[in-house]
């Protein structure tokens, strides 16, 4: 049993076309007892980046804090809100300023860049508990469902994806990984952008 | 208290979060082992300058993380360096050492050397005694001609005309042995890289996917991104994309981005904003 | 070996905690108040190592009560569930460590609603419906799923709570004894006899 199962919960994002999704389920245990049915691991932060926790409960919402912290710290002092490439860095670093005592998370994060030209580029991303950032074209998966999460999305994800679709891609790829973790399920939450 | 009062952090480690890890490893329950890269990195000296190889395999004990990452870091236009190990720490030791040869670079007005960075990565893996785990393959062209370096966890060097490392070096190894000859073209140097790589790529189960690839010479470098992907998956036959409302919840939310205002004139002469 | 329970309804949270202090296998006292009253509107369970227990809950009931005086108006419960989970994360950062795991409920006078809150001593905060700490979860929780209904009535909710305390009366091969029960609504905080 380590300390990554200790509360359970997973987190998926993956990519569409002009759009991108990340959902998560809702338990919060105990190791086998189940204590809440909804609880909140994927945050926003600004508008266009959302931020899926998965890991110990506890550093859950310290982290989320922390990071609300800082991102209204750096929207302060830049003037502008943050980018998620530059938010996934800010993430990676956070991480491996404790690489000798670490967060128990496994960050997750899935935002819309603007380019020049207007138009919405989807950005996802996955970091290891310490901090190593894993940029993927597909999909990014994470938590104690994350082995069964590979599996499903590997399977079902497809290039080009319209916003519905892609609702029901991640959605399918959750339920049915979840449904065969222990400790993850307990209801579940979609996020499309 | 842990939390420091700035967005931009003092440098070094953290150690805040120590107490109570080691107070819940007490209690029984085992600490998670930081993820570690299966890796094959190699380099090679040819006529002209070096080649450096790595596959794109990153791992997770059992489970392929990344099928395509970049292992081959930039140090300076004309020094690389591969990172074999845990995958966080030569990232961020690679960026750290690269950013620090930048300000050297600005602060003598010459181009730096490679056994410049080679000393400040050993130095710097040295002073944390091989919990930084990175195992670092260097190679560059500086004034001095090309140099190649293997640098080890704990910060031991080598300099050696064809080195290998990770998880993946013995397969590539075996191929440089049997193989390598001084004086190579840049076309065979690339064959033999790619043969090494490729011998980690199949031979060894840490490493995988595809093959990059980078040719540092006195005057270019040319970093191959992809130089060979043998392992390309055809496109499936058919979907499994699912009919729209398959999925079904509870309850829908949508977040409007643009905010609505209604402006009310106070007085009537505010009416006429709007023309009427 | 304690045990805890609380519950949200219509308008009101009632917390339920065991009132035995036991060390080993006696019982050294069996009128024990275990639930704090943290302002008009506020209480919160405690359990966990005997020691720390009322400590730490003596440090946030007088931080809860300075942060009154300071700014004129009590903290809301969310205000106050957030700060005594910062600070057990802290303490468990720091050399001596508290363990304790707590059920904070309070009624919240801006949104008219009642809030529970689990908090463990590792410093995990979840808001609930119901919660149990304790061996006593086992066998509360389960019924909970079953009996709880946010609509009820404060008399519906004394009922259910009545249902867990005699199951773990019944069940738990330790029995707990004697429980005090508080309530709290939009008119403050009051003990009912169960």
């Amino acid at each position: 049993m380590s300390i990554m199962e200790y509360n359970g919960g997973s987190v998926v994002a993956m990519v569409g076309k002009g759009c991108v999704a990340i959902a998560s389920d809702l338990r919060l245990g105990n190791q086998a007892l189940g204590i809440s049915s909804n609880f909140q691991k994927i945050f926003p932060i600004t508008d266009h980046i959302y931020l899926g926790l998965p890991g110990l409960a506890t550093d859950v919402t310290t982290l989320k804090e922390q990071f609300r912290y800082r991102v209204n710290m750096y929207t302060i002092k830049e003037e502008r809100e943050i980018e998620p490439e530059a938010f996934a860095h800010l993430v990676s670093s956070t991480l491996y300023e404790r690489r000798f005592g670490p967060f128990f998370i496994e960050p997750v994060m899935a935002g819309l860049t603007k380019k020049p030209s207007g138009e919405y580029k989807p950005f996802i991303a996955a970091s290891d508990l310490i901090g190593c950032l894993n940029f993927a074209k597909d999909f990014v998966v994470a938590g104690t469902a994350s082995s069964k999460l590979f599996g499903v999305a590997e399977g079902l994800w497809e290039p080009g994806l319209e916003p519905e679709d892609l609702f029901e891609t991640i959605s399918q790829t959750l339920l049915n990984a979840v449904d065969r973790d222990a400790y993850s399920g307990w209801g579940a939450v979609v996020h499309v952008m | 208290m842990a939390a420091a009062a700035t967005v931009y952090n003092p440098v070094g480690f953290d150690f805040s979060n120590q107490i109570r890890n080691n107070f819940l490893a007490d209690r029984g329950i085992p600490l998670p082992k930081a993820t570690s890269t299966g890796t094959t990195i190699v380099g090679c000296l040819f006529k002209d300058g070096i080649v450096l190889g790595a596959d794109t395999r990153a791992t997770e004990g059992e489970i392929v993380a990344d099928k395509n990452c970049e292992k081959i870091h930039y140090i300076t236009e004309s020094i690389r360096c591969c990172g074999a190990g845990t995958a966080a720490d030569t990232e961020f030791t690679t960026a750290m050492i690269s950013s620090n040869m930048e300000l050297h670079a600005l602060s003598t007005g010459r181009k730096p050397r490679v056994v410049t960075a080679m000393t400040m990565l050993k130095q710097y893996l040295f002073r944390y005694q091989g919990h930084v785990g990175a195992a670092l393959v260097l190679g560059g062209v500086d004034a001095t001609g090309p140099h190649l370096f293997t640098i080890h966890p704990h910060g031991s060097t080598d300099k050696l005309p064809y080195v290998t490392m990770g998880s993946g070096s013995l397969a590539a190894m075996a191929v440089f042995e049997a193989q390598w000859k001084p004086s190579m073209t840049r076309e065979e140097a690339l064959d033999l890289v790619n043969a090494a790589i490729s011998a980690g790529i199949f031979n060894d189960l840490g490493s995988g996917s595809n093959v990059d690839a980078c040719v540092i010479t006195a005057t270019k470098t040319d970093m191959l991104r992809n130089f060979v992907k043998p392992n390309e998956r055809v496109t499936k036959e058919r979907t499994y994309g699912f009919r729209r409302g398959t999925t079904a919840f509870t309850k829908e939310e949508i977040r409007n981005l643009v905010v609505h205002e209604e402006i009310i004139g106070v007085r009537d002469d505010a009416m006429d904003v709007d023309g009427s | 070996m304690d045990s805890s329970f609380a519950i949200t309804g219509k308008g009101y949270a009632i917390v339920a905690a065991d009132m035995t202090v036991s060390r080993s296998i006696v019982k050294m006292q069996y009128n024990e108040d275990k639930i704090k009253v943290l302002g008009s509107h506020l209480l919160m369970a405690f359990s966990g190592e005997p020691g720390d227990t009322v400590q730490f809950a003596e440090y946030v009931e007088r931080n809860i009560r300075l942060a009154q005086i300071r700014n004129t108006y009590p903290l809301p419960p969310p205000s106050a569930a957030s700060w005594i989970r910062r600070e057990l994360a802290d303490s468990l950062r720091s050399r001596s460590p508290y363990s304790v795991n707590l059920l904070v409920a309070g009624y919240d006078l801006s949104t008219h609603e009642p809030k529970l809150y689990w908090i463990d001593y590792l410093g995990t905060m979840a808001t609930v419906p119901f919660a149990a700490h304790g061996y006593g979860s086992y066998f509360a929780l389960s019924l909970l799923d079953r009996y709880h209904d946010p609509e009820a009535t404060v008399e519906e909710g004394l009922a259910t709570l009545r249902r867990c305390i005699d199951e773990v009366s019944k069940r738990l091969v330790v029995t707990p004894g004697k429980f005090k029960v508080k309530v709290v609504d939009k008119n403050g905080v009051r003990e009912v006899e169960l």
